[in-house]
């Protein structure tokens, strides 16, 4: 039933995609259009701005490179408004104008497995930062993941925390949503893996206004190193200063959010001397320097995986469309799953069968106020 | 909420089968779904469709609890995620049949609904808003952390469609004849006897009690009902888009809910598809307004203060408003027949016994062991200065105070410990000093409900033997031929007159009339007068409460005076009268 | 030992803050008979006046706090006038609807104007805090409790002790009296709106430096205000201070001690429960109403 379903889909897609082809042949001049699920207004809008600021900026460079297929890349953008029907509208909406090739989803994972099943009826490329690794994992073939998923940085943020620091009585505080509760999981999974099950695994919701019975419970654990994952930067902002005032020192290595550019600007000298795994990390190579130069260039300030995610998004998926030579969507997908060694942003783009581009994650450090980078981990599998 | 419920089917052509009357809407609804399954839409129309047509389903809910019932409910969404969670789990967890999960959503709902409202709608508006909002944000959390059953913030991904409607057109269709079809339940509510009762309800809970109605129930049922349907369009959601998480049914749904609601119009069925059609499609269109962050939901915020400012009864109430006004003035009331009056006589030669009645305010003594006998067929007056304790013990005696001491027996059945519907059951009726009409209805529908009453001998069975009593009571009074129009065009003396004739359309055992003459003029008066007579004449038992001595003196066989709250004379009306302790109580309090 | 003696601390500190919206939610409702659910945005959009005085414009903290109050003084009549008082004369729902949708459009009005970015707004204190033996207490919440009793004393004294107080008393109990009394109940209305513009304001701006300066600020701590009014009576002043302070500590033990994801339904739980079993609050009269 769902073989055919696919196939079916499949056919379909290249049905319509013929039409659409012999006309851009004679419409000369025609763009390349690219569609974005973005939450422009929402809980997330302020992301969603880093988000399209990452994808323009490889919009332009790719448009200036020449194009893909000869004609200009256009973006167009509608907004998810940070929730799931939300993304579901917006998804369909995009998707019902035939002519956009291929798709930018959300980093948000409930979002993406919203629109999955339009996605499998639409059966186009969608590019997607959500970190579930359940999302590629699960027999859809038209999402592919510009971010590690979160399997990695569990097992980045044990292995660092365990062969790095030394550390062995983990403390784990996470956001009851499903990016927190993920993450959790995975760190727990990795951490007992290696010899060091979490003497304390503590959920809590979104926009609480106080930490202090998180706190006071990471202190009576005894724990000597702390493991976070956050996905709110004010509630990171309030957690990181309260755990301060009731004296909890320990070493603290956290998801992406620890490191991000809001919650140093908001929680201050709180966080300093932590480490974040980060997806993205300017100095972690050349080309991720290069993003950071030509986004502060263009935007005035410090990117961060919400911009360069988009970015490593576009650019690839470009670099397919050119080497497929087609914008038939079964192409563009072998294209992209043949991308190998690609140096982006983000890091080394090594696609494997289920989609996932990357596999493994940076460890950065926040150095008063600013975000050094320390080391990058790897996996193979 | 106020005004315009349009749906009034006009008496006379209540002859016609029902079916054969609706039929347009049924070939409507018909045209509709072929249209909805034969018509090819891309994938976003389509899922806007779907959406408007569950969202519809789930507005119809509150169109019944707060359009027709007056009570509000900011939990619509959780129920709509019962509904929706119901069926995600049954089919893509336990492989359940969809129809099944279906059923099994509604029946949660409604239980959870009934519950929630039983265990609340004793207290009024604002408690109750606070109490859904609560138990709506308990519902989330439950949603985001019982992770073991709802999947937590995932969400339940690959629900499934009943086998018949795998495609998303298919479905669509199904959808749209399922708003159809409970679109139509929910436009004929009114005209129910349960619909009646919750616009009465709405209009005046204390008039609505005392004309036998259990408002409690009522309250309760429309509650229920209006659970159900977000119930019920939870289930077709998640069937319709195969995925459902927690932040699809948080508060801000239920508010979204709510507003797709007041801006169609709450009072009926089509306003909330004009609403929910709206609210959907506004902000599509408005993203065009996008490039700057927010701005769109500000307008859409406004919009809701000047919906609520300029247009009370939603778009539909503005537009059907006009229509009801004049198809009232054209349709020409049925002649009626002469109302017969037939008063129960089951107990002995008294029909109300009232002994050593009290009721203690803390420690004001209002009501201090009053005896009263007031005998069948006779008019008996009771009577008292200010601040007597007269209304207090009419208060009493329908049941809107609960007696402090004392017993009570109408007809030989014990009422004193009986709810206000339930002593109307009983035999009771009774007029308000201030007028208590259900302001929103015609004068017949006012007087139907009181036609209504549980154990009313003098009705056939079926609506039109409801009309054709409602019908005889107005003619009795005189107002018969002015039946369809709505209360608000009427004088404050016919207001009285109507109210007189929803207790006598009830065929009470005895009729309790609090100050009838109060703010008539003297004709109106004259007419009062006229009227008690002809009804005394049937041999209906009354006790009338007044300070219009003419009245009194002219009309009353009997008279009972009190004073500070006991009781200082009794007895056949002219030797009362010039009883020194009545006269004393008289000139020297007034 | 020291455990419960800093949770509870912390408890008293956001209690101190539910409270101090609270109290703006009760003096609309005494007024008006209006529950106003845009009382969370009034604490929002003075904290976002003070960004914009004290961070962009850089203005002196206590000028720019000046500012930032007069400011939610205007706010407050310029609500009254597009929200409440056209409505004024309708039942209860409308009006209700009508705050709702003003409180959308203001939060998006803010996100429209500022953008998404949460602000970091300075406390009036250099020092964070104070170590007193086992327990740490942050100098803000110190400065919340403490501003929390003031206003309690005060509104016991201008309600009690003033004259305008005892009118503004006088129309929220009976305005046909009042009226007749010859009090402008228009003007005690607007009065009210003022005050409590000024009240959430100044919560606003107190809890700034705590939880950050973000849309969303106000409409969580409003919810639990709102069940914070309930829980002490609806319509009393001191049941708002009491119930906000009893939520604030029950959530944190229950925080501590039951579970912490489900730290926001206590605060409901412990609402229904009081609306079942005790519907007048802790303080509040009997709310059963007859002929």
């Amino acid at each position: 039933m769902k073989l055919t379903r696919r196939e079916f889909s499949a056919g379909l897609a290249a049905g319509l995609a013929a039409p659409a082809l012999m006309r851009s042949a004679w419409a000369q001049g025609a763009t390349i259009k690219i569609g974005m699920c973005v939450p422009v207004t929402g809980p997330a809008a302020e992301q969603g701005l880093w988000a399209q600021n990452g994808a323009k900026l490889a919009l332009a460079a790719v448009n200036k490179a020449g194009g893909v297929l000869g004609k200009q890349v256009e973006l167009v953008i509608e907004d998810d408004q940070t929730t799931n029907p939300g993304i579901v509208l917006a998804f369909s909406k995009l998707a019902a104008q035939s002519d956009i090739v291929a798709f930018l989803g959300s980093i948000r994972s409930t979002q993406v497995q919203a629109m999955a099943p339009d996605v499998i009826k639409v059966g186009k490329p969608v590019m997607i930062g959500g970190t579930n690794p359940d999302l590629t994992h699960s027999g859809n073939p038209w999402l592919f993941r510009f971010r590690p998923n979160d399997n990695y940085s569990g097992r980045v943020i044990a292995d660092f925390g365990v062969n790095t620091l030394g550390k062995k009585k983990w403390a784990i505080v996470h956001s009851t949503d499903a990016f927190g509760t993920a993450g959790g999981k995975a760190l727990t999974e990795a951490l007992t893996k290696l010899g060091a099950p979490p003497v304390l695994d503590q959920g809590y919701a979104n926009q609480s206004q106080d930490f202090t019975p998180v706190v006071l419970a990471v202190k009576q654990s005894g724990a000597d190193v702390l493991g976070t994952y956050f996905t709110f930067e004010n509630d990171l902002g309030i957690f990181a200063r309260q755990l301060r005032q009731l004296g909890v020192n320990i070493p603290w290595v956290g998801s992406p959010s620890v490191v991000a550019v809001s919650s140093t600007k908001l929680a201050g000298p709180a966080l300093f001397g932590t480490y974040g795994v980060a997806d993205f990390a300017e100095d972690s190579s050349d080309t991720a320097k290069a993003f950071g130069k030509s986004y502060r260039d263009a935007y005035k300030t410090a990117p961060d995986n919400q911009s360069a995610w988009p970015y490593d998004a576009i650019t690839i998926l470009s670099a397919a469309i050119n080497k497929a030579g087609s914008t038939d969507p079964n192409k563009i997908r072998d294209a992209i799953l043949a991308t190998q060694k690609f140096a982006g942003a983000e890091g080394e783009y090594n696609f494997d069968k289920n989609g996932d581009g990357l596999h493994g994650y940076n460890v950065v450090k926040n150095d008063k106020g600013k975000i050094v980078y320390d080391k990058h981990i790897d996996f193979n599998d | 909420m106020s005004a315009s419920d349009n749906m009034i089917p006009a008496p006379a052509v209540r002859s016609k089968p029902l079916i054969i009357r609706h039929l347009p809407y049924f070939i409507g609804a018909a045209a509709l779904v072929a249209l909805a399954a034969g018509m090819q839409f891309d994938g976003y129309i389509l899922n806007i469709l779907l959406q408007a047509t569950t969202f519809s389903i789930a507005v119809f809910g509150l169109s019944v609890v707060l359009g027709l019932c007056g009570q509000i409910n900011l939990a619509q969404a959780a129920f709509f995620g019962f509904g929706a969670y119901a069926v995600g789990l049954g089919t893509a967890d336990l492989h359940l049949n969809f129809w099944l999960c279906l059923v099994g959503g509604c029946a949660i709902t409604l239980v959870a609904g009934a519950v929630l409202g039983m265990s609340t709608l004793r207290l009024g508006g604002h408690y109750l808003a606070m109490v859904t909002i609560s138990f709506q944000q308990i519902v989330t959390l439950v949603m985001i952390n019982a992770i073991w059953l709802t999947h937590g913030p995932d969400g339940v991904a690959n629900i499934r469609r009943p086998e018949l409607f795998q495609s998303s057109q298919s479905y669509l269709a199904f959808c749209v004849a399922m708003l159809a079809i409970v679109g139509y339940l929910v436009w004929h509510l009114p005209d129910t006897k349960l619909g009646r009762a919750m616009r009465a309800v709405r209009d005046n809970e204390l008039a609505a009690g005392v004309n036998g109605i259990d408002v409690f129930r009522t309250k309760v049922s429309a509650f229920g009902l209006c659970a159900l349907l977000g119930g019920l369009a939870g289930g077709l959601f998640a069937g319709g888009f195969a995925y459902v998480s927690p932040d699809q049914f948080s508060f801000a749904e239920s508010i979204q809910f709510l507003t797709m609601s007041l801006l169609g119009g709450v009072a009926s069925p089509i306003g909330s598809v004009i609403g929910t059609g709206l609210l959907i499609l506004i902000p599509e269109w408005l993203r065009f307004l996008k490039s700057v962050p927010g701005l769109y939901l500000a307008i859409y915020g406004l919009s809701v203060i000047l919906i609520i400012r300029f247009m009370p009864d939603g778009i539909w109430g503005f537009v059907s408003d006009a229509f009801t006004r004049w198809r009232a003035h054209t349709n020409a009331p049925p002649v009626a027949g002469a109302l017969l009056l037939r008063p129960a006589t089951t107990g002995g030669d008294i029909v109300l016994e009232v002994t050593g009645l009290s009721k203690h305010f803390g420690g004001l003594k209002a009501v201090d062991g009053v005896d009263i006998a007031v005998k069948r067929g006779s008019v008996h007056a009771l009577i008292g200065p200010n601040g007597s304790g007269k209304t207090t013990t009419l208060n009493v005696l329908s049941g809107l105070y609960k007696a402090t001491a004392g017993k009570i027996v109408l007809d030989g059945t014990d009422i004193t410990s009986m709810a206000p519907h339930q002593r109307t059951a009983a035999g009771l009726g009774r007029t308000f000093q201030n007028i208590r009409l259900f302001r929103s209805m015609t004068a017949l529908e006012n007087v139907e409900i009181g036609a209504e009453r549980p154990g009313n001998t003098m009705i056939g069975k079926g609506d039109d033997a409801l009309t054709e009593r409602a019908m005889e009571a107005l003619t009795f009074v005189g107002l018969g031929n002015r039946a369809n129009e709505l209360i608000s065009s009427f004088s404050y003396g016919h207001q009285r007159l109507i109210e007189i004739a929803r207790a006598l359309a009830s065929n009470p055992t005895l009729l309790l009339l609090d100050e009838p003459a109060a703010g008539l003029n003297s004709t109106e008066k004259l007419e009062l007068h006229e009227l008690l007579k002809r009804i005394a004449a049937q041999g209906l038992t009354i006790l009338i409460i007044d300070h219009d001595m003419t009245l009194v003196s002219e009309a009353a066989q009997h008279i009972t005076v009190l004073n500070f709250g006991r009781r200082i004379a009794d007895g056949e009306s002219m030797a009362v009268l010039r009883h020194p302790d009545v006269v004393s109580a008289y000139l020297g309090s007034e | 030992m020291d455990l419960v003696l800093q949770l509870l601390f912390t408890g008293i500190g956001i209690g101190a803050v539910y409270a101090l919206v609270a109290l703006g939610f009760v003096l609309i409702f005494r007024a008006t008979n209006v529950v106003n659910f845009a009382q969370g945005e009034f604490s929002m959009v003075a904290a976002y006046l003070m960004v914009v005085f004290s961070v962009d414009l850089g203005w002196p903290y206590w000028l720019s706090f000046l500012i930032a109050l007069a400011g939610m003084a205007l706010f407050g009549v310029i609500f009254n006038l597009g929200v409440y008082y056209p409505l004024r004369h309708r039942t209860y729902l409308p009006v209700i609807i009508a705050t709702i949708g003003a409180s959308i459009l203001l939060s998006n009005s803010v996100l429209a104007i500022y953008g998404p970015q949460p602000q970091v707004l300075q406390g009036w204190f250099d020092t964070p805090g104070i170590q007193l033996g086992p327990v740490y207490l942050d100098s803000q919440y110190l400065l919340i409790i403490g501003v929390t009793i003031l206003l309690v004393l005060f509104n016991f004294w201008f309600f009690e002790r003033t004259l305008l107080g005892k009118k503004l008393q006088a129309t929220s109990q009976d305005k046909e009296m009042a009226s007749l009394l010859g009090i402008s109940v228009s003007t005690m209305i607007m009065i009210t709106f003022i005050y409590s513009a000024v009240l959430g304001g100044l919560a606003g701006i107190l809890v700034a430096p705590v939880l950050f300066v973000s849309i969303q600020m106000g409409s969580t701590i409003a919810l639990k205000a709102f069940a914070a009014t309930i829980i002490g009576g609806f319509g009393d002043v001191a049941g708002a201070i009491v119930g906000g302070l009893a939520l604030g500590v029950i959530e944190t033990f229950g925080a501590a001690y039951i579970s912490v994801p489900y730290k926001d339904g206590f605060a409901f739980l412990v609402l229904i429960a009081f609306l079942v079993f005790r519907p007048q609050g802790i303080f509040g009269e009997r709310v059963a109403e007859k002929a």
